[in-house]
């Protein structure tokens, strides 16, 4: 099935971190995973080696996505096959993520990420 | 189910974003299947107030 052409005149990213991708051209399957352990302190204190995944079950629960059943036939007729854009400006591109010029066929990513706020004093006094 | 797609002009002029992040894509093309999941957890014992103690170690 023929598929279109993506031209970008300009593309302005600063960062990319990560594990991150910059795709131009086209891919067949893209496949992401994403884990993190986010804590917040309100004191410049870091202890280096610590945070375990396997200690909390975010991590391992399954996602419950219903599978499609029922059978889908698509038809594209690409009567103008360019998808134009003038400028993309980007800060980051961080996190398993992917900034893709182009086409491709099957896209599966997944982010799971765990949230701790540490405060040294409660904070409304 | 039957889907027909008449793909015609597709002219977009500036893309302006601050970040794509933790399984993100931004895409500029064709694509068949897109499957993004995301999960995150902010239980209320995740507020520790008072001395820092270290997460279990690695």
């Amino acid at each position: 099935m023929l598929k279109r052409t993506s031209v970008v005149k300009s593309i302005k990213a600063d960062t990319f971190g990560f594990s991150s991708i910059f795709e131009i051209g086209d891919s067949s399957y893209i496949q992401c995973f994403s884990r993190a352990l986010a804590l917040q302190r309100d004191t410049e204190i870091f202890f280096g080696k610590e945070g375990k995944f396997t200690e909390y079950d975010i991590y391992t629960e399954p996602f419950i996505i219903s599978p499609i059943t029922e059978n889908i036939y698509m038809d594209t007729a690409n009567l103008h096959p360019i998808i134009n854009v003038k400028s993309i400006d980007i800060i980051g591109v961080s996190a398993s993520s992917v900034l893709h010029i182009g086409s491709t066929k099957d896209i599966s990513m997944e982010s799971r990420v765990k949230h701790f706020r540490q405060l040294s004093s409660s904070p409304n006094r | 189910m039957n889907f027909q797609v008449y793909n015609r002009e597709l002219c977009v002029g500036h893309i302006r974003v601050i970040g794509v992040s933790s399984s993100s894509i931004l895409l500029v093309g064709d694509a068949e299947t897109i499957q993004l999941a995301s999960t995150f957890d902010t239980p209320p014992e995740s507020l520790i107030i008072g001395p820092f103690v270290p997460l279990t170690p690695e």
